[in-house]
C-alpha cells in the first residue's frame, strides 16, 4: 500500500478511514480528501464529459476545479478545498456529474 | 443593507496588513477571506488536527507569515473576520456577494480594499493535463501544509525562484527530485547582483536554496524547456530540451526524464475578477503577469475608494504585499478620518522605502523569468488549451479564421472560458496564442468579461441570497 505521507515535522491528529470508489483509504484530521487520495497513490480524480480523460489534482488552491469528485453523494465537490470526514463515500466523477434530489 | 465602514477582502499578507494597519488606526474593518484559517496562500497554516513537531519542516517564509499573523492576532478582536466566504460578485452601489456555506449574503462598503492574490501562469504543452502533472504552487501546499509528496519521481519545470524552494521542500520531505528545468537565464550577473544588493534575507533564501540542491546533487539545468508529458492515464516520462533565448526548444536536444510527476511553475497571472467587476482600468503589463489595475501611489485605483494591494496587481511576491497592504490600510483609514496626513506621512514613507527596494530585486527576477514567444508554440494542434471545456489549440485556430477581433468573441465562438475554471486556467494562454496568430500585440485583444458568480455557486445557494442587514 502507498502511502506518500511526510512523517517530519508534524503530528498528525486523529486516524480514520474514508471510502474512495468503494476501497477503504486511511486518512487524518485536517486532511484533505485530495490529500488523502495522492497520500494513497491515486492521481485519476475524474473523467471528463467529452474526451473521456483522466484528470487530477492540478492548481491545489480551489481554481482549476480539475479535483472535483463526487463526495457523499454531491458532485463537483472541490477535494482540494474540502476536509476528508469519517466514513465519508468519495467517487470518481464522470463527466459533469449527476446530483440525486429528492422530491 | 449593511455596510462596512472599510472591507478588506483577502486574508493572505496583503489583506492582513492592510487590516491591522486600518484597524490599529481606529477604523472598522471588515475581512473577507475563501480559507479557514488566515494566512493566504504562502502564510498557510497547518490544518486544525495537525500539531508541528518541527518549524523548519514548514519552510523559510513561514516565520514571517508567523511575525503577521501575530500583528493580526493584536487586532483580531476589532475586526469583523468572515472566514470561509467565497466572494462571488461585485456590483453598483458598493456591494460585494458571497457565499459562506449555505447562505449567500451581500454587503456595502464605504472603502474597499482588494488583495485577492495570483494563481499559477498556464502553459498549455502536450500531455499537461495528465494525473501527475500539476502546478508548482499546489504541489508546495500539497507538501509543507498537508504533507503528502505528490509522487515518487518529480520533475520540476518552469522559472523563477519558487521552483529552487520547492526542490528544497520536496527534498527535505524525503522525496526525490529527478532535475530542475528552468527555462531563463541569467545573462546579466552584475545586474541581478545589484539588484539583490541590500535585500540580505532574500539573499540568504537564495544561498540556502542553492547549496540545499547541490547538496541533493539535483541537476539545475537553466535554458531548458519541457516540451511534452507523456504516459498511459498518468505521467511516466517527461521530455526536455535546450531552449534558445526566444524559449523555444532547439532541434536535437530533446532527452526524456522518467518520473511519475511534473510540477510547474512558470511565474503567476494576478487575479483581477474583482477589480474588474468593481470597474477599475486595467492594463496590460507581461512582466508583471498580463492585466493589473491601474493604481496611484496610494495604492488606490481608477475608482476611489477602491483600493488594490499585492499580487492582484502585478505579481511581486508576499513582501511587497504586505507593504502594499500597509499603504493601503493606512491610505484608506486616512481617507476615512482615523489619522491625520503628519500621522500617516512617516509610516507610509517606511513602506515606500522598503516596497521600492523589494522591487528592484523583482524587476530584475522578472527580465530573466518573463515568458517569451517559444513558451505558447509548445501546444500541438491537438493539446487542450481550455480544460474545463476541453478546447484544443486547433479548435482555437480553426474558430480564428473566422476573424474574431477580441477575446470575448472567441469565447462565444468556442466556449473558452466559460467552463467552471472562469478562464482562470485559459485566459493568459488564449491572449498569447490569439496574439501570434494574428499577428497583434495582446492587449489589442481585450479580455474576457468576468461575469458574476466569479466563481461557482450551487444555485439553492444563490436561490437563497440575501442582503445583510
Amino acid at each position: 500500500m502507498i502511502n506518500r505521507r511526510v512523517e517530519k515535522g508534524v503530528a498528525r491528529g486523529r486516524e480514520f478511514e474514508i471510502e474512495v470508489d468503494g476501497e477503504k483509504l486511511r486518512a487524518h484530521e485536517g486532511e484533505t480528501i485530495a490529500a488523502v487520495m495522492l497520500a494513497a497513490g491515486r492521481r485519476t480524480f475524474r473523467q471528463t464529459g467529452l474526451r473521456q480523460q483522466a484528470r487530477g489534482y492540478y492548481c491545489g488552491i480551489g481554481l482549476c476545479h480539475e479535483c472535483m469528485m463526487v463526495v457523499n453523494g454531491v458532485p463537483n465537490t472541490r477535494t482540494c478545498q474540502t476536509l476528508a470526514t469519517p466514513g465519508c463515500r468519495v467517487e470518481t466523477q464522470e463527466g459533469p456529474g449527476k446530483l440525486e434530489v429528492a422530491f | 443593507m449593511k455596510e462596512a465602514e472599510l472591507l478588506v477582502i483577502g486574508a493572505g499578507p496583503g489583506g492582513l496588513a492592510a487590516a491591522v494597519e486600518a484597524a490599529r488606526a481606529g477604523a472598522k474593518v471588515t475581512l473577507l477571506d475563501e480559507n479557514p484559517q488566515p494566512g493566504g496562500q504562502i502564510y498557510r497554516q497547518l490544518p486544525a488536527g495537525f500539531r508541528l513537531t518541527d518549524p523548519k519542516a514548514l519552510g523559510r517564509d513561514f516565520p514571517r507569515g508567523q511575525k503577521l499573523l501575530a500583528e493580526f492576532a493584536q487586532v483580531r478582536e476589532r475586526v469583523e473576520y468572515l472566514d470561509e466566504a467565497l466572494i462571488w460578485g461585485v456590483f453598483q452601489d458598493s456591494e460585494v456577494a458571497f457565499q459562506r456555506g449555505q447562505n449567500s449574503h451581500s454587503l456595502r462598503y464605504r472603502k474597499l480594499i482588494v488583495s485577492v492574490g495570483a494563481y499559477e501562469r498556464p502553459v498549455p504543452f502536450p500531455g499537461w493535463t495528465l494525473p501527475g502533472v500539476l502546478t508548482a504552487g499546489g504541489a508546495q501546499r500539497l507538501v509543507k501544509i498537508q504533507r503528502v509528496l505528490p509522487g515518487e519521481k518529480i520533475l520540476l519545470a518552469g522559472t523563477g525562484p519558487l521552483l529552487l524552494a520547492l526542490a528544497n521542500q520536496i527534498v527535505d520531505a524525503g522525496g526525490q527530485v529527478a532535475a530542475i528545468v528552468e527555462a531563463g537565464r541569467i545573462e546579466n550577473w552584475w545586474r541581478l547582483a545589484r539588484g539583490a544588493w541590500g535585500q540580505w534575507p532574500l539573499v540568504a533564501d537564495a544561498w540556502h536554496y542553492y547549496r540545499g540542491i547541490r547538496q541533493a546533487r539535483i541537476p539545475l539545468l537553466r535554458g531548458h524547456i519541457i516540451t511534452a508529458a507523456r504516459g498511459d492515464g498518468q505521467v511516466a516520462e517527461a521530455v526536455v530540451a535546450e531552449a534558445d533565448r526566444q524559449w523555444r526548444p532547439r532541434p536535437g536536444t530533446a532527452r526524456i526524464f522518467r518520473v511519475d510527476t511534473v510540477c510547474l511553475g512558470y511565474g503567476f497571472v494576478p487575479s483581477v475578477e474583482l477589480t474588474r467587476l468593481a470597474q477599475c482600468d486595467h492594463r496590460y503589463d507581461p512582466q508583471r503577469g498580463g492585466w493589473i489595475p491601474v493604481r496611484n501611489e496610494a495604492m488606490e485605483t481608477s475608482v476611489p475608494g477602491v483600493y488594490a494591494a499585492g499580487d492582484c496587481t502585478g505579481v511581486a511576491g508576499s513582501l511587497v504585499a504586505v507593504e502594499e497592504g500597509r499603504i493601503a490600510g493606512i491610505g484608506a483609514a486616512q481617507s476615512l478620518g482615523y489619522l491625520s496626513a503628519a500621522e500617516a506621512h512617516p509610516r507610509l514613507e517606511a513602506c515606500r522605502r522598503r516596497r521600492a527596494g523589494l522591487l528592484r530585486l523583482r524587476q530584475v527576477l522578472d527580465e530573466i523569468s518573463m515568458p517569451r514567444p517559444g513558451l505558447y508554440e509548445l501546444a500541438q494542434d491537438d493539446t487542450i488549451v481550455c480544460r474545463c471545456e476541453e478546447i484544443t489549440l486547433g479548435e482555437i485556430k480553426k474558430a480564428l479564421r473566422e476573424g474574431p477581433t477580441d477575446m470575448n468573441e472567441i469565447k462565444r465562438m468556442t466556449r473558452m472560458g466559460m467552463g467552471a475554471c472562469q478562464g482562470r486556467m485559459c485566459a493568459a494562454a488564449l491572449q498569447e496564442i490569439m496574439a501570434r496568430e494574428k499577428g497583434v500585440p495582446p492587449a489589442e485583444l481585450g479580455f474576457l468579461n468576468p461575469r458574476p458568480p466569479v466563481k461557482p455557486v450551487p444555485l439553492p445557494v444563490l436561490a437563497g441570497h440575501q442582503a445583510l442587514e
